[in-house]
């Protein structure tokens, strides 16, 4: 077996710290005036990858993140990230309820499916009909027109609940709207994503019946584990809450039992995103799934995994060298388009008043952390090259950043009027 | 005609009471007895109501238990018909104006049959009028000392908290508790990013005063109540928590405004809402159906 050096541990251990800790006193920097929290941890991968550190001083940076001199630590790192992943994946999925999105009724079904389509539909025409506008050739954009439409369908649930809490309309009726149709735009975005990264790793050379086989595989596996794997953990769960150690048990279950859907979906040739979202949405979902767990889990995983992810990726793409001001443009374009225009129509079409529709449509739009790591997933299974993934990073943070002022702008001219 | 009339009837007073009869049933006379209660608390008109075949067995088992229980001298009708047992008692309810429909109810449906729909389970997902749920009926009458509301934010709740009061008077409760159940979905993962201790309790301490706040506007709007009314807000999933509330306080009845959408199969699957109390009643429950729309 393979074993890292004393060397090796001591470059892991410090590269692992370095993250941890700069990204920390960026993001609580960050804070103090206002920015998103991954702004942050996304600078401090800059600043210590290639695009800053690796040009100013290669040998530091080659030390401290050997991604190409030690296999062994990169090894390493590479497990720590896809954990990273996973882990995100699976609070993300803590959150989805089901029957939230089942009592909202019809505004949540309207503002749901018309933030999904418009932008969907709008992401994958632009890249289908116009390929070269991302560099892409007309042989291969089926999977990247199918990527683009997502990547401009899913909100991000996280960022959108805090913006609500801050603007004290958390619990009001254009709050609810939109966190259930966040909920919807991302069981549907995560689940048809898992699809095409399924696609993006067999290819779409065994036809039809390889692509129904895995969409078969999907719905299944989801069907099976939302029925009946909600049924079972309902019942072990306050079994497993007050028998064993408090929260050791229900976190060791919780955790456990992620990774075993992970590594299922994965060994069926179904990214391991897929068993881990899932995992997450039939725990989170359980009424017997108490809140001070639940919080333990999010604290876990958004302290100590998500920076390492966000960190790293700023240490693998270089922000400046692949910066290209018209495909931001573009995707900044049609993902605003897209899902305001969808979401305001859809809510609209749902019987709200015009004012408070728009301010849906603002809400949703943030896409925050979520659309990140989406795109480093799709860059990591060869879906898109950098200054896709670049431009994509781009608009997550400038739609998370103005979502806020423009929903209180439209809650207010409705207050007004 | 008719049906313009019920649907602006308020919900109360209870003019007509209705009972489902089920012979099948070894508390047939249990429940009789407490309709008949009812009826005289209310001064109103029984109809009793079987859904299947009328025989002579039947009708000598039910004038046995009307003549033991002394309804002699009071104002009843008796409905013999066949056909689907929810929907046949939804048309009979309908015609004859029944203001409330008083079934025994076993406390949780096993297995299959709770995903199916018992004929209790399927009248609490479509009634048109307001249903009293008997979990544990007796000839001597329930106490309906301790009554529990959910006072959700919603437009039937005024005129489910404004029948409780009714209700409660004539049948002598002692205390009314109405509960606002506070779900904090979602706060935990937007404070889990960038948060201080003091931001998450201040966020948490916001939304309840915010929901105490909204209740307490609610019950004053309800005008006043000869009975002793307190509030009460409990944290959980809406349905599951006031559920639980309801079991740990032993309430002897349970009100909760009707569904605002008809209940399906999926409900039950992904269970949210009055499907948590359907799935295992903690105690008696009144559904009040406000006719509001």
């Amino acid at each position: 077996m393979a074993k890292l050096t004393p060397d090796d541990l001591v470059i892991l251990l410090l590269a692992i710290s370095t993250m941890l800790l700069l990204s920390r006193f960026a993001s609580e920097l960050g804070r103090k005036v206002g920015l998103p929290i991954v702004m942050g941890e996304l600078l401090v991968g800059i600043a210590l990858g290639p695009t800053v550190l690796g040009t100013l001083s290669p040998t530091i940076y080659n030390t401290i993140f050997p991604f190409t001199t030690n296999a062994h630590v990169s090894l390493a790192l590479d497990g720590l990230f896809s954990l990273a992943v996973i882990m995100l994946l699976f609070v993300a999925g803590l959150e989805i309820q089901l029957s939230q999105v089942i009592r909202q009724g019809r505004i949540t079904v309207f503002a749901g499916l018309g933030s999904m389509i418009l932008p969907f539909a709008s992401g994958f025409a632009a890249a289908w009909f116009a390929p070269h506008w991302f560099n892409i050739a007309k042989s291969d954009h089926f999977l990247f027109a199918l990527f683009l439409g997502t990547a401009m369908s899913i909100s991000a649930l996280p960022v959108i609940a805090r913006i609500l809490l801050d603007m004290k309309l958390f619990k009001t009726k254009v709050g609810m709207v939109i966190i259930s149709s966040a909920i919807f735009n991302d069981l549907i975005g995560w689940l048809f994503f898992s699809f095409i990264l399924s696609l993006a790793a067999e290819g779409t050379n065994d036809g039809a019946g390889g692509i129904v086989s895995t969409l078969v595989y999907i719905v299944a596996f989801s069907v099976f584990m939302l029925v009946i794997g909600r049924l079972l953990l309902n019942r072990i769960l306050p079994w497993v809450q007050t028998r064993l150690s408090w929260p050791g048990g229900v976190l060791s279950l919780s955790l456990g039992f992620c990774l075993l859907c992970a590594a299922f979906t994965e060994s069926i040739h179904i990214h391991a995103i897929l068993g881990a979202f899932i995992a997450g949405i039939a725990i989170g979902d359980s009424v017997h799934l108490r809140e001070e767990a639940r919080e333990i889990m999010h604290q876990f995983v958004t302290n100590f995994f998500a920076p390492l992810f966000f960190v790293s990726i700023g240490l693998k793409v270089d922000f400046i060298q692949y910066f290209d001001g018209f495909i931001v443009a573009i995707v900044l374009l049609i993902a605003c388009v897209g899902k305001v225009v969808g979401a305001s129509l859809g809510a609209r079409l749902g019987g709200m008043h015009w004012h408070h529709a728009m301010a849906v449509g603002f809400g949703l739009n943030a896409r925050g952390a979520m659309e990140i790591l989406l795109g480093s997933l799709a860059f990591q299974a060869g879906l898109i090259a950098q200054p896709i993934f670049v431009a994509l990073v781009v608009m997550a943070l400038v739609t998370s950043i103005t979502s806020a002022p423009m929903i209180r702008y439209f809650i207010k001219e409705r207050a007004v009027r | 005609m008719e049906y313009d009339t019920l649907k602006h009837r308020p919900p109360y007073p209870f003019a007509t009471i209705g009972v489902a009869m089920a012979f099948s049933s070894s508390r047939l006379e249990d429940v009789l007895a407490e309709a008949k209660i009812l009826a005289e608390t209310c001064n109103a008109r029984l109809l009793l109501i079987h859904i299947g075949e009328k025989t002579l067995a039947k009708e000598n088992i039910l004038n046995d238990i009307l003549k033991r229980l002394g309804c002699n001298s009071m104002e009843i009708q008796i409905i013999w018909q066949q056909g689907n047992p929810v929907k046949t008692l939804l048309n009979i309810c309908k015609q004859h104006l029944v203001d409330l429909l008083i079934l025994r109810a076993k406390r949780r449906e096993k297995g299959l049959s709770y995903y199916l729909g018992s004929v209790v389970r399927g009248l609490s997902r479509a009634a048109k009028c307001s249903l009293l749920l008997l979990t544990e009926p007796q000839v001597s009458g329930t106490s309906f000392r301790k009554i529990i509301v959910n006072g959700v934010q919603n437009p039937k709740t005024i005129p489910t908290i404004q029948t409780v009061n009714y209700f409660a008077t004539h049948v002598g409760a002692r205390e009314i508790i109405v509960v606002t159940e506070s779900d904090q979905q979602g706060v935990a993962m937007a404070m889990a990013y960038d948060s201080t201790a003091t931001q998450t309790t201040l966020v948490k301490e916001r939304l309840s005063s915010q929901e105490a706040q909204q209740l307490h506007e609610l019950v004053s709007l309800c005008g006043p109540c000869e009975i002793k009314v307190s509030e009460k807000i409990v944290t959980g999933r809406p349905g599951y928590a006031i559920r639980q509330y309801a079991e740990q306080a032993n309430a002897d009845l349970l009100v909760i405004n009707s569904p605002d959408a008809k209940y399906g199969l999926i409900d039950r699957i992904f269970t949210h809402g009055m499907e948590y109390i359907l799935e295992n009643l903690p105690c008696n429950l009144l559904i009040v159906h406000s006719r509001v729309s």
